[in-house]
């Protein structure tokens, strides 16, 4: 069971809500404006970047392919540091574990984590009648407003000042003004004695290093140190795909999480945390929990094109590359998890034909491939569950309409060229000098913001045949050697085209550019334009 | 409510049940039979260019100094560990500081005498032993790093290119002293600089589990947010003033 999940209505129908919000499109905008030029910029001062994200990339494929090695290693060092390690196969039972060791404890204090918000933890400890306080301010923000978080890192982004002003007002039973340095005051006290009288302190987990069964913190407030200090009680909840092997590999991560996520060198804090405190410590928690949580990530293990999915390391930049989500936020993708990985990993990890309607939300610009710091193939995935989506006989019915008469009219030539001279027929009336305007139809849409361009007077079609002769001619003059390798590379391309079809295999989507067997265009294969 | 005890073997017991199912099962997954030997890593830490990256003392000083400025904490290069403490003394006293916290360890003994109007309580764990530190030790220490309004620790790492210190949890200076009072004295002798995080981490990978500190913190700055609004707010749960004091000779 997963709260919080408002997938009552569409992914249109919340998308078009987000859409007319104006304060929200532009807090959107410039918040992932400010990132991805964060992340830009870091990414250029360390320098080949593009080595890092293959190094990146090839540890988390190598942890994934061994899991049950190092999953398994990471559990047994973890209890030789003293920590109590506990294996939840799905939400309710984390939730059910964590009540469990909660007992008769009365408050809670967490740091970030998305994990326990994928399972649902608040809800559950306010059943039980455990106060669970969020630490993070942004997540402290959007507690008292009763939402979800709209972005991955930036959870608060949705609210203005005025809004985050009101909403702390009413907490604190005063007037507090607009002012960032004012209500982050507020909170910096009112948090203060919570982490200090807390029975059970909460975190996530970015990585978890299997050689010594150490849990690795990034965070920049300082809460998650707190709650990881001051309780006698930590509870740490970590999706079962988040190991890294050895200290060595976190050290890339750590390179490529920050940057990633807010172009930071380095996040303020770095937590290693091993056990809980040692009977010589004078501070620290008396008790260390461990959750392991599956939840629909062991799912993905053996599908060849999914297994990936578990790569990601949680940084956001593919929202923040994301035109669609530029436009309609977070909120809009309904679930957790938003942006193009919460795309692809909402309908993994629940398999609901529910939330297949996301993987239409997608222009498949594949900008999340290119911003993602280990090379996970989004885009591929995405048109990968479209056609399981459409496989599992779940398209829209108009839309398989569509697509059969798409594929009649396509794949006769004879048929492709009557249906251009009947469209040119229909447009002839309609046809002005400076374009075509008409919003009928198909053309509704498209013309509402646009312009179609004016019809030629002859379709290109029409005039290859002439022009094919033109080019000939001209080619008789040019070099032997550049002529026989230009019509080599023609029919190299031809031959490939007709072997691979549409649709290719995950991880082979980007070619680079000037490769001889390529397509010649140096671009994504699968950008539809 | 059955005992605490209880309650672990019960937890124990589950614990190692579901590892062999849930292992099992991802082998099952994967398609293989189970992987109980470590395996070949072949891309284990950063690619081998960058471990070859190593900067020259000076150098690592400049970078250290300019990475942790860019991001508001303040640096200070002082000679010995005596000129260290006079400084923050000064520092202190400009501050108006009222009650001082500071790690248990021997360098620090002089910090009361240095800041005579000032109440300097030191961080050791209950059973650190009797010694002549211990007779300004905190009673209760996390309340104690509470109250103070500075809070000086030994880092005992550094690194240039992050602009990063690291402290560890030992009984003499717990994870509260660097994390509760609002303004942090980091000193840091020259020669635990390093130049890259990896160098740092590898420490780690290095012991045996069970035997390392209990908390390992790196901090890069003052505590930060940009939730409200995107716009930047120093100090909201950690220090929020930061100052690492680098010193040249130390050991």
């Amino acid at each position: 069971m997963s709260t919080g999940q408002s997938h009552a209505g569409s992914v249109k129908a919340r998308a078009d809500r987000a859409l007319n919000d104006d304060f929200l499109r532009g807090a959107v905008k410039r918040t992932t404006e400010r990132l991805r030029s964060g992340k830009a910029q870091a990414a250029a001062e360390q320098g080949r970047w593009d080595e890092w994200r293959e190094r990146g990339r090839q540890i988390r494929l190598h942890t994934i392919a061994h899991l049950d090695y190092y999953l398994s290693a990471f559990a047994d060092n973890a209890r030789a540091n003293g920590a109590v390690v506990h294996f939840a196969d799905d939400a309710a039972e984390a939730a059910r574990i964590a009540l469990d060791i909660a007992g008769p404890a009365k408050t809670a204090v967490k740091s970030k984590s998305m994990v326990t918000e994928e399972i649902g933890l608040n809800e559950a400890f306010a059943e039980a009648g455990v106060e669970a306080v969020e630490t993070d301010l942004g997540e402290y923000i959007i507690q008292l407003a009763g939402e979800l978080p709209s972005h991955i890192i930036i959870p608060a982004i949705h609210k203005n000042r005025q809004q985050v002003a009101e909403l702390l007002s009413a907490d604190a039973g005063e007037t507090l003004p607009p002012d960032t340095k004012v209500l982050a005051g507020y909170v910096r006290r009112k948090l203060r004695d919570k982490f200090l009288a807390a029975d059970i302190g909460v975190t996530g987990c970015n990585f978890a290093v299997a050689e010594t069964g150490s849990i690795a913190i990034f965070e920049n407030e300082g809460n998650a140190r707190m709650v990881s200090t001051l309780p006698k009680t930590q509870i740490t909840f970590m999706g079962m795909e988040r190991i890294v092997p050895t200290w060595a590999d976190l050290e890339v991560m750590a390179t490529l999480l920050p940057r990633s996520a807010t172009g930071q060198k380095l996040t303020v804090y770095l937590s290693g945390i091993s056990g809980p405190r040692r009977v010589e410590d004078g501070d620290g928690p008396e008790e260390l929990h461990i959750i392991i949580v599956d939840n629909g990530r062991s799912r993905q293990l053996g599908d060849p094109v999914f297994q990936e999915l578990l790569n990601c390391i949680r940084c956001g930049a593919c929202l923040n590359a994301c035109p669609v989500y530029r436009h309609i936020g977070g909120h809009a993708y309904g679930g957790t998890y938003s942006g193009p990985i919460g795309a692809v990993l909402t309908p993994a990890l629940h398999d609901h034909a529910d939330w297949n309607d996301i993987a239409d939300a997608s222009s498949l610009c594949g900008a999340c491939y290119e911003a993602c710091p280990v090379k996970i193939p989004l885009h591929d995935m995405l048109v990968e569950l479209r056609r399981r989506k459409a496989e599992a006989g779940r398209p829209r019915p108009l839309e398989a309409l569509g697509m059969k008469g798409f594929a009649a009219v396509m794949s006769r030539s004879s048929r492709y060229g009557k249906a251009l001279k009947l469209a040119r027929f229909a447009l002839g009336p309609a046809n002005r000098k400076d374009g075509i305007r008409l919003r009928l139809g198909p053309l509704k849409a498209w013309n509402a913001k646009r312009v179609l361009p004016p019809l030629p007077k002859q379709a290109f079609r029409e005039r290859y045949r002439t022009l094919e002769q033109q080019l000939r001619a001209g080619l008789q003059d040019m070099d032997a050697d550049v002529k026989r390798h230009m019509d080599r590379h023609l029919a190299a391309r031809r031959e490939r085209e007709k072997k691979e079809g549409a649709i290719s295999r995950p991880g082979r989507s980007v070619q680079p550019p000037g490769n001889p067997a390529g397509d010649g265009e140096g671009g994504n294969p699968h950008a539809r334009s | 409510m059955p005992d605490h005890e209880t309650r672990r073997k019960r937890w124990e017991a589950e614990s190692r049940a579901r590892q062999e199912a849930w292992m099992d099962r991802i082998a099952a997954q994967l398609g293989r039979p189970r992987q109980r030997e470590r395996p070949h890593h072949p891309f284990r830490g950063a690619p081998d260019f960058w471990q070859a990256h190593a900067l020259p003392r000076d150098e690592a000083i400049r970078t250290f100094t300019a990475n942790f400025r860019a991001v508001g904490g303040q640096v200070e290069e002082a000679g010995t560990l005596d000129d260290a403490l006079r400084f923050i003394a000064a520092e202190a006293r400009r501050l108006g500081a009222r009650r001082v916290m500071a790690a248990g360890c021997p360098e620090f003994a002089p910090l009361p005498d240095l800041l005579p109007d000032v109440d300097v309580k030191f961080w050791l764990a209950g059973n650190a032993g009797e010694t002549e530190a211990n007779r300004d030790a905190a009673g209760d220490p996390v309340a104690t790093a509470a109250a103070a309004d500075i809070g000086v620790v030994m880092a005992d790492h550094a690194v240039a290119l992050t602009g990063s210190i690291a402290v560890t949890s030992a009984p003499v200076q717990g994870r509260s002293v660097s994390l509760l009072p609002p303004v942090l004295f980091a000193i840091v002798p020259v020669s635990r600089l390093a130049t890259r995080l990896g160098e740092v981490l590898a420490v780690w990978d290095g012991l045996e589990p069970g035997r390392l500190p209990a908390g390992i913190h790196f901090i890069s700055g003052p505590s930060r947010s940009a939730d409200i609004e995107n716009d930047l707010t120093i100090g909201v749960h950690g220090p929020g003033a930061v100052w690492a004091v680098l010193v040249e000779q130390f050991e």
